[in-house]
């Protein structure tokens, strides 16, 4: 899987630097994003991270340096992105089916791709049964998967995501990881995974970015070549683990 | 509330409103009975009630007969009202969301709504004489201000993250406004409703006091223009029930729209 060398690239960061008025929170940013890839950030608290991936979907505009997704600068209305936030996201005056229509409305697909579409991802994250209910009705692990189905549903160029199962309890969280997993290997999505868990993220991706405190650089970068399903025991998942760790301790 | 009343205390309440209400009657009809109060300043509830269904049927002394007076207030009420509630629940949405609506509307909402809409009777019986046209115009002015205000809050407390959400999809300002902002004010919306019908409500009887042929704030001066303190009650009491009636109704509707967007 971590062929990086061969790997067309889906987005490239170039000298990212984001001021607000004195304070320098990013610093002069660059990487690559991999077509396809599971790319996981991990920094500090408040290092920046919303900030970047807020810069990353144009919520709000660079300082300086510029995001190209295929060679070309990002831009919500022309590129197809996804954002699943930290904070619950789903409307409480849909259903969760019409939650997750959401994004490809916005995209204009037609009909009957929509419901074909619908269907599918519903199936994917087990909430057929759950379509015509409306968020108040459901749990806040399953809110979660709306959101998460609603950011696959449009098939992304990249999906950005903002420590989704931060408020989520360990099981919970496990469950959910792998679940991510298994749709990204099924619908292929780049997606760039934010968190400050290092397990998480030594679970979840094929390649870590490390960030330092602020202003914020890339550190350095680690590449999980582990087989899945991970095992958290495994001596290898360990080692890695303790590898960013490390990483993460030594600013 | 309920919980932590005994069912005792409970059986009391029920009791208690009808003891209140019928010694408040008891009273108010034994004061001027005993001419401690006299009665031509003071109609007893007997008198009252007797006018009541007088005043079904027969048209004299004041021109009409009851339920004319209440059509007519309940007429201008709502005329008032609903172009109220259709031109200013769109602008406050408007001026909620969109800049330009915000900055072009604003200062002239800011310098109109601090004019108590009692101030405008002259001018609008100068505008309109002292027919239908002139009452709507001032509950209109009034009842447009709580929807204005209540429209304009409601898309000001959405939730950032939804539009974030939407804009992340790249939906335009008017997809995020039509699909998120609006339907996030319903509620405060809705909730604008009520207060816009009581200040409604206020506007017109004050108008019919000044100006009106017919009308329950008409029969009010008339009671007083031809000394008939019974005929004052009377018309207080119908500009309540009124009132109450009203309400009840918009409630209901309201009810029925807010369970078609359900949350
Ligand atoms: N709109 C803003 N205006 C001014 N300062 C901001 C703004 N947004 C973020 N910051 C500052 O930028 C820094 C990074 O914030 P950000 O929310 O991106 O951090 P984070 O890494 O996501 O933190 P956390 O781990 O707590 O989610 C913080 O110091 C914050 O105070
Ligand atoms: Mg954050």
């Amino acid at each position: 899987m971590s062929n990086n060398g061969k790997r067309e690239a889906k987005v490239t960061v170039n000298g990212l630097t984001k001021k607000f008025g004195e304070l320098l929170v990013l610093n002069d940013i660059s990487f690559k994003v991999y077509e396809g890839e599971l790319l996981c950030i991990v920094g500090p608290t408040g290092c920046g991270k919303t900030t970047f991936l807020n810069l990353l979907s144009r919520l709000i505009p660079p300082t300086k340096g510029n995001i190209l997704i295929d060679g070309k600068d990002a831009d919500p209305k022309k590129h197809n992105l996804s954002f699943v936030f930290q904070e619950p996201s789903c409307m409480p005056w849909r259903t969760v089916k019409e939650n997750i229509a959401y994004g490809m409305e916005i995209k204009k697909l037609p009909q009957a791709d929509l419901d074909q579409r619908l269907n599918k991802i519903m199936e994917l994250v087990g909430l057929t049964e759950s379509a015509n209910l409306y968020p108040n009705q459901i749990s806040s692990s399953m809110e979660q998967r709306v959101a998460i189905a609603r950011a696959f549903a449009v098939n992304p160029d990249l999906l950005l995501m903002d420590e989704p199962y931060g408020q989520l309890d360990v099981k919970l969280r496990y469950y959910l990881e792998d679940e991510l997993v298994r749709i990204w290997q099924e619908l292929k999505s780049t997606v760039l995974f934010v968190t400050h868990n290092i397990e998480e993220a030594v679970y979840v991706a094929e390649r870590i970015l490390i960030l330092t405190n602020k202003p914020t650089t890339v550190k350095s970068e680690v590449v999980v070549d582990l087989p899945r399903p991970r095992d958290f025991r495994d001596p290898k998942f360990v080692e890695i683990r303790k590898q960013v760790t490390e990483l993460i301790k030594w600013w | 509330m309920s919980d932590i009343q005994s069912a005792g205390s409970k059986r009391i309440l029920k009791i208690l409103p009808y003891l209140s209400l019928l010694s408040v009657l008891a009273i108010w009809e034994l004061v001027v009975d005993t001419g401690l109060v006299p009665n031509t300043l003071l109609a007893t509830p007997i008198q009252v009630i007797e006018l009541f269904i007088y005043k079904l049927s027969h048209a004299d002394p004041d021109g009409s007969v009851l339920l004319v007076h209440v059509l007519t207030s309940i007429g201008e009420a709502l005329t008032g009202y609903t172009l109220a509630l259709l031109i200013g629940i769109p602008l406050g949405l408007l001026m909620g969301w969109f800049v330009v609506a915000e900055g072009l509307a604003r200062p002239i909402f800011e310098m109109i709504r601090p004019i108590p809409p009692v101030a405008w009777i002259p001018l609008a019986i100068f505008w309109f004489g002292v027919g239908l046209t002139g009452k709507a115009f001032i509950i209109w002015a009034s009842g447009i201000v709580p929807c204005v205000i209540n429209s304009f809050v409601g898309v000001r407390m959405t939730n950032p993250v939804y539009i974030r959400m939407a804009r992340t999809y790249g939906a335009s300002d008017w997809e995020i406004f039509k699909n998120i902002c609006v339907p996030s004010a319903l509620p405060m919306v809705f909730g604008g409703l009520q207060v816009a019908l009581a200040a409604s409500w206020t506007a017109l009887v004050a108008a019919e006091l000044i100006a009106a042929d017919t009308g329950l704030g008409f029969l009010i001066t008339m009671g007083r223009r031809l000394l008939m303190p019974d005929m004052i009650v009377l018309g207080m009491l119908m500009v309540g029930l009124t009132g109450v009636f009203i309400g009840i109704v918009i409630d209901r509707v309201e009810k029925r729209l807010v369970a078609g967007v359900r949350r």
